[in-house]
């Protein structure tokens, strides 16, 4: 009997502990469903776009953000900066070798970096879009923020252009087809068009690191500039007219309170993406890219200072280019090194003396002391890995320098001379008689060594086609990179740029 | 003998000498009648001395008969003349005449190794099964058998002792676990670690469960076998039954000290050879620091190690109980590394009712791990550093030289702090209840618990990390808890030749995990260590988390089982899972099987072999299995979270948390399922040999990888997804035999080989489309940031190295290559196109040897395992033979011979054959025969990881399946995916060899 009822006890037990609810229930994170009905929350959303601009880290790049993804790519490959191998560091299957050489591929992990920066950008901000657009907000409150968020898009496809050309172009969060590409010349129109359509509804003031009114024209201002590279089509005074629009900054006194720690006080920049280690930011690990390892001692004379990785410096030439007397040479570090816990020069592992060179011995074999290195943003004794130093990415001089290259190219030459003099005043540079596109050239290569921009530069200027260290004359296809090849192998529906 | 016990026996007795026995019983005692009668007693052993309860007497030729009882005593009433049988499963019967003048006999019986294997009950899942019934391939590894020794992780046990099992440890740190693999693994991302199954309780952590409280350990190898756990049955599944009440109380001691110590490094310059290199090659700038350091050396030590269990047990006719306590201290052979380990374990069963209707049983094992990660970025500094630095300065400082990756290996893991401890637990009861004759109705509830707790302090003064943070403190905790619930019905019923039974049940699983951590910089004072976080005054975003989430697994399964006569046996199961983890499209799986077996060996026409046949049985079976593993929580959904994504407001001036969408979301996702075929024969011969060989062929669908999708349109650039293919083919064979049964003298030895082939037989789909899947990443290692070594491509096996081939060294000893062409090249003129396949990782052939020899009371046994024909990339030996590194970095002693000059550059010039074979233990022992009832005491001396046999030039071939990118910083292995395995990466801690005293001590009342 006893046993019956045992039985009994333990069928029920069958069907009041059969359950077989297998909803997830989240506890950490919430679904797309449940966010974005409050401010708090669509800030929350709209600054998630904002701290994409600084990339991101994974399996797929092995990479860091910003310094590796456009800032590297564009550097490399231009007429400013190398990375050598030396010895057996940064060969790293020859990626760097290529860039200098312009003989890159498709499966070049430098350009799949660029693209999925840009791409992951984009995707977000669709996302987020489609996120605000389920809201409850109304739509006149969504008018603002749609604006922001796709002049901020419009810069990601402003620097696919730049860097690749044909690019599909995807906007709906939704949509999930494979898309195919699109022409540079759509590309380039979607990107006028976006902008264009967002400004009348930015916010017209000066707001540090958002995508303003401001920061729009400058976008147009670089588009109109770059227009006949990428399209063919001239449009000086179009670039002319956006810098006009610009208003607001002033250049700071000192060149270098713009790229000091606490920068985001500058009056010059006009976008920049902020970093803050306490915040959390990663990446921006430009110095410690560049510095060699024994660096650290000549910052703090107990060696407090992250690591370092001795991969970056200037091309041989660059250094050079600049005069003594050019307040700006110092964005350099050069020549003999100095211990300041001994104040005698830092010895390397090798047991040689520390001692930066302008020329180096090869690409493929450099030592390890050789190469200019980049120093333009501050390098503080206890600084952590994290950097706190915000990214610039425009400035205000960028717009002075812009409006000075139109005049010149559009016969004005005395026009461009009020611009391009406050530029070289600050420095400290005299000016030449007459400005002409050699010295705007030169002068934008002082101005914005090490900001990421050169290779643009180089190809309006169209010395990017000749031969200059370690490369031979490159063919203009060139002038865009391939799209890459993982990209090609999961979508079938994009095409090669032409001579991949 | 009443009619009850005739039942019992009858259900019991299932060999072929059971049988005889029996029929011989029934047939023949009805023809006899009682003579002049005399009582008689008398006490029966088993071949080990114990007295045996449950033997049966019969008197020969009649039904008088009795069983011995609980002291193994019994009486009887016999004819003076006559003769008794004593029989006992398992044993070989013995025939005693009964004489005039003696009325105490004492029998002792002898193991009938043949018939007691076949006894033996085997866990197959919600239920136990005669070994001679089994349709599925599974393999039994007695208590007796298990592997020996120093042992810091319950897995060890098993190393070499079942065919098809490899059990890899990647490195001899005590608190690094091993890589568990059945058959090849079927998975790229999902753990390929076998289900474990502790008395019933499904997917616990192995380690709860310490090595001297297991009875036996049922591998449960193919799909028929593993497909009633369905969804997580793809991998195999370990059943580890732990033992509890015998009858008789004892107290059993079992005590191990042992010392260890590193018998191979690598063969670096000395400071004097580092000199004499300095001085020829006429380098005047390098730096000679005075020292004569062998850094390698400097961050070992001799390791001693102790552990001492003992366990009471107790067992009465419907109760019993057994509790045992634990304690053992494995230090590393790298200074600071070990574990320490506190285990406990009771259990308890009580029969109720007058027939024994109702069956509580409980059990509860705890244990608390302490042990010191290392930081493994040692062992690079080791190599690295320049042998005239000294460890010291003179003023008793650690030395220091400034360089990138050339820190003090010895500050690195004297000035740091790591505690970590992590505890187990886990409970259950069990109600079992015999209802309408047939049928068992069992209800397990059981909780698993397990956490760890982390404290790590870098202090302002330690080089690696310390110092620029101005001293760092973290605590962490991460928990998580598996409650389950199970209700399943068995019914059993013999009719005549037919023997039915079936099995039907219902279980819920709710895994919850959480955690929460916090760190902090900036110290003004060390003292505090990692004891007081508000200390830190450098605050960062990210230094404190906390995190939760939930799992669910719901299960119906049944199976039916059909045996007619003992030759024809008939096995059926399915079980239908459903998971919260897959996706919305896909929220259940069925996984059936079914399987047939056959015992040639019983049919009437091979009466003529029964002289030399003991057994042949030839078995088949086919399933589908599945393995959740790989899928995680949530990852079917669209989620938003914080990541460490902030944003600046410039009106504010402060940050803020960013929201942004986490991943693409797959609503598809399912489980990754494997079809398997298993053809086995079983065969005994000359009642000496039992052997079992299994041919196996399995595909597994659907294969979860994280493949990469093309942005745009997709919001990240991977997604997890149900795409490839993999295929496994092999076959595995066992063999087990008493080569000598003597009276004083025994050898019995045991092989086990096992030969598995790989293939990835899919990569792509409508949706997805992958060429290639770069695994086996260099990044990290100088020079190869990104590099991979290895690809997962259609046809090839996951782990083959992919590069160019090496045609040795030219005249100024460059590596030279062949291009596709097959012409030999520079370096320089290498084009993608000539990298082809260089071999891979998975081995040709995996064996375990194990023999055991018995000379009265001396025993000696041996045992070994080896892997054969895997290749293995000596990445160390790449990066250490780089003619960049002299005079600032040390180079192995070859290096001044081999004449290399070419920088480091991955090739299958570093690809080593990394075959080998290893004597794991070697033990002898003397058993000290105690008077008192029975009572044992046997001393050993054994040693451990003795000799290895190979031609790997590297510390160790036995290199890790999951050394991602070495092993992670705290010495945790990855223990899922296969992606980077067989690269020996500057993570060769030490395997030791060990020599270790012990004491066995059984004391019975």
């Amino acid at each position: 009997m006893k046993i019956k009822i045992t039985a009994a006890i333990l069928l029920s037990m069958l069907f009041t502990v059969s359950c077989t609810d297998l909803n997830e229930q989240l506890y950490d994170q919430v679904e797309d469903g449940e966010f974005g009905n409050t401010t708090k929350e669509i800030d929350a959303l709209v600054g998630g776009a904002y701290s994409s601009l600084r990339g991101f880290s994974d399996a797929i790049s092995n990479n860091f953000p910003t310094c590796e993804y456009v800032f590297f790519l564009n550097e490399v490959v231009s007429d400013e900066a190398t990375i050598p191998t030396r010895g057996t560091n940064w060969y790293d299957g020859g990626q760097y070798q290529d860039a200098q050489k312009h003989t890159w591929k498709a499966d070049n992990r430098m350009i799949l970096s660029a693209w999925r920066y840009n791409y992951t950008g984009i995707a977000k901000i669709n996302a987020i879009i489609y996120q605000i657009n389920k809201s409850s907000l109304s739509d006149k409150a969504k008018e603002p923020i749609f604006a922001e968020l796709k002049a901020l898009r419009a810069y990601y496809y402003y620097n696919l252009l730049d860097l690749f050309g044909n690019v599909p172009i995807v906007t709906n969060f939704e949509d999930t087809d494979l898309p195919s590409n699109s022409t540079r010349k759509q590309v380039y129109d979607f990107v006028e068009k976006e902008l264009t359509d967002a400004i009348p509804h930015l916010n017209p003031n000066v707001v540090y690191s958002k995508l303003t009114r401001n920061v729009a024209y400058s976008i147009l201002a670089r588009l109109y500039l770059n227009s006949e590279a990428f399209i063919g089509v001239a449009r000086w005074q179009d670039c002319l007219d956006a810098c006009q629009k610009v208003t607001g900054y002033s250049l700071t006194p000192d060149f270098f309170a713009n790229f000091v720690t606490e920068n985001q006080t500058s009056s010059e920049i006009i976008f920049a993406i902020p970093y803050d280690s306490k915040a959390g930011t990663v990446g921006n690990y430009m110095n410690s890219m560049s510095a060699h390892y024994n660096q650290k001692l000549a910052i703090s004379p107990i060696g407090n200072y992250p690591w370092s990785a001795n991969g970056m410096c200037a091309q041989p030439g660059v250094y050079s280019a600049f005069a003594d007397t050019d307040k700006r040479k110092k964005c350099m570090l050069e020549g003999d090194q100095i211990n300041l816990a001994t104040g005698s020069v830092i010895m390397m592992d090798n047991g040689e003396p520390l001692t930066y060179t302008e020329n180096l011995r090869s690409l493929e074999d450099a030592k390890e002391n050789e190469g200019v290195r980049l120093a333009k943003y501050e390098m503080k004794a206890g600084e952590q890995w994290e950097r706190d130093h915000d990214f610039v990415l425009i400035r205000y001089s960028e717009i002075l320098m812009m409006q000075a290259e139109c005049y010149v190219r559009l016969g004005s030459p005395d026009l461009a001379r009020p611009f391009v003099q406050q530029v070289t005043a600050r420095a400290g540079e005299e000016m030449p008689a007459t400005i002409d596109l050699a010295f705007i050239d030169q002068e934008l290569l002082k101005e914005f060594t090490f900001e990421g921009r050169r290779r643009t530069d180089n190809i309006r200027f169209g010395t990017f086609f000749l031969p200059w260290w370690s490369k031979g004359a490159t063919e203009k296809y060139r002038a865009i990179f391939p799209i890459p090849s993982t990209v090609l192998t999961t979508n079938k529906n994009l095409k090669q740029n032409p001579g991949y | 003998m009443n009619s009850k016990n005739t039942k019992s026996v009858l259900h019991q007795m299932w060999t072929a000498k059971a049988t005889v026995l029996m029929i011989f019983m029934l047939f023949l005692s009805a023809g006899l009648f009682a003579q002049g009668k005399k009582q008689i007693s008398g006490t029966v052993y088993d071949n080990t001395g114990s007295v045996l309860p449950g033997a049966s007497i019969i008197e020969v030729g009649t039904k008088n008969g009795t069983t011995t009882d609980f002291d193994g005593k019994f009486s009887l009433q016999v004819a003076v003349g006559g003769a008794i049988e004593v029989s006992f499963i398992g044993s070989t019967t013995q025939k005693v005449q009964i004489t005039a003048n003696t009325s105490n006999y004492d029998v002792r019986l002898q193991n009938d190794g043949y018939a007691l294997a076949e006894v033996q009950v085997v866990s197959v899942g919600y239920g136990k099964v005669k070994k001679s019934d089994l349709t599925g391939a599974i393999s039994t590894v007695g208590a007796d058998d298990l592997v020996k020794g120093t042992i810091s992780s319950t897995e060890q046990v098993l190393q070499g002792k079942v065919a098809g099992l490899n059990i890899i440890r990647p490195s001899g740190d005590p608190a690094a676990g091993s890589t568990i693999r059945l058959r090849g693994g079927t998975s790229l991302t999902a753990s390929n670690s076998p289900l474990i199954v502790v008395d019933g309780i499904a997917g616990v952590d192995i380690n709860v469960v310490q090595p001297a409280d297991i009875k036996s350990v049922d591998v449960l190898k193919d799909a028929s076998a593993t497909a009633i756990y369905g969804s997580r049955g793809a991998n195999g599944v370990i059943m580890i039954t732990t033992k509890s009440g015998t009858k008789g109380v004892s107290v059993t001691y079992n005590g191990l000290s042992s010392i260890g110590y590193v018998t191979d490094n690598l063969d670096l310059l000395s400071a004097n050879q580092w000199r004499g290199y300095v001085r020829q090659s006429g380098n005047a700038d390098a730096v000679d620091y005075g020292g004569n350091t062998n850094w390698q050396k400097a961050i070992e030590q001799t390791a001693i190690s102790q552990s001492h269990t003992l366990s009471i047990n107790s067992g009465k006719a419907d109760s019993g109980f057994r509790t045992s306590i634990g304690y053992l201290n494995n230090e590393g052979v790298i200074k600071k590394s070990g574990l320490e380990r506190i285990s406990g374990n009771v259990s308890a069963y009580q029969f109720l009712g007058d027939n024994k209707e109702v069956k509580f049983d409980m059990g509860l094992f705890a244990n608390i791990d302490k042990w010191h990660p290392i930081d493994y970025r040692i062992f690079e500094r080791a190599y690295n550093l320049n042998p005239t630095i000294p460890v010291y300065n003179e003023d008793g400082s650690f030395s220091s030289v400034t360089g990138n990756i050339y820190q003090n290996p010895v500050e690195i893991l004297t000035n740091r702090t790591f505690d970590n401890e992590r505890h187990r637990l886990l409970g259950y009861f069990k109600t079992d209840v015999k209802f309408l004759n047939d049928f068992t109705a069992t209800a397990n509830i059981s909780l698993e618990h397990n956490a760890v707790k982390g404290g790590t302090y870098k202090p302002s003064y330690a080089v690696m990390e310390g110092q620029t943070e101005g001293g760092f403190a973290q605590r962490t905790y991460a928990e998580f808890t598996n409650a389950q619930g199970e209700l399943y019905v068995n019914y059993n019923k013999t009719i005549d030749k037919h023997n039915i039974s079936a099995l039907a049940g219902y279980s819920y699983l709710e895994n919850i995990y959480q955690g929460f951590g916090a760190q902090r910089g900036g110290f003004v004072t060390d003292a505090f260590s990692y004891n007081n976080l508000g200390a830190g005054y450098n605050y960062r975003l990210g230094d404190v988390y906390s995190y939760k989430g939930k799992s669910n697994l719901v299960s119906f399964y049944a199976r039916a089982n059909y045996g007619y006569d003992g030759k024809y046996l008939l096995t059926a199961t399915v079980r239908r899972d459903g998971s919260s983890r897959f996706g919305e499209n896909n929220k259940w799986g069925t996984f059936p099987s079914a399987s047939a077996a056959w015992r040639i060996s019983n049919e009437g026409f091979m009466e003529s072999s029964k002289g030399w046949l003991d057994n042949l049985k030839l078995r088949v079976g086919y399933g589908v299995t599945g393995n959740q593993d790989g899928i995680g929580e949530y990852k079917s959904l669209s989620i938003l979270g914080v990541g460490n994504d902030s944003y600046y407001d410039p009106v504010t001036k402060t940050w803020s948390l960013a929201y942004s969408p986490k991943q693409n979301p797959n609503p598809d996702l399912k489980w990754e399922s494997t079809q398997q075929i298993n053809v086995g024969f079983d065969f005994g011969l000359f009642n000496r040999i039992t052997g079992s060989f299994e041919y196996y062929s399995k595909t597994t669908k659907d294969l979860l990888y994280t493949y990469e999708v093309p942005q745009p349109p997709y919001l990240v650039g991977t997604m997890l997804a149900n795409v490839g293919e993999m295929s496994n083919k092999g076959v595995e064979l066992t063999l087990n035999a008493d080569i000598i049964k003597g009276e004083k003298f025994n050898w019995n030895a045991n092989l086990t080989l096992g030969h598995n082939v790989q293939k990835i037989e899919k990569l792509s789909n409508p949706t997805y489309k992958t060429d290639v899947i770069y695994s086996g990443s260099l990044h990290g290692l100088a020079g190869m940031s990104g590099q991979y070594s290895q690809i997962i491509a259609e046809g090839y096996p996951v782990g083959t190295f992919w590069g160019f081939r090496n045609a040795g060294l030219d005249a100024d000893g460059k590596i030279q290559y062949y291009n596709a062409a097959g012409q030999v090249v520079q370096e320089s003129a290498l084009v993608d196109a000539d990298k082809t396949d260089l071999g891979n990782i998975q081995p040709d052939l995996t064996l375990g040897l194990a023999m055991n020899f018995t000379y009265g009371n001396f025993d000696l046994g041996i045992s070994g395992y080896g892997m054969f024909g895997q290749k293995a990339l000596n990445a160390t030996n790449m990066m250490l033979n780089d003619p960049n590194r002299l005079p600032s970095f040390n180079v192995p002693d070859d290096f001044l011979n081999s004449g290399i000059t070419s920088a480091p550059k991955y090739s299958d010039y570093w690809i080593e054959d990394a075959s080998f074979f290893r004597i794991q233990t070697l033990s002898l022992g003397y058993t000290l025969p105690l008077k008192y009832k029975k009572s044992k005491m046997r001393f050993y001396v054994m040693g451990e990881n003795l000799f290895v046999f190979t031609s790997y030039k590297g510390v160790d071939p036995e290199i890790g399946l999951n050394a991602q990118d070495g092993i992670n910083q705290t010495g945790v292995m990855d223990q899922t995916g296969l992606a980077a395995p067989g690269i020996d990466r500057y993570n060769n801690y030490p395997r030791p060899t060990t020599i270790s005293v012990g004491l066995n001590f059984t004391l019975n009342n």
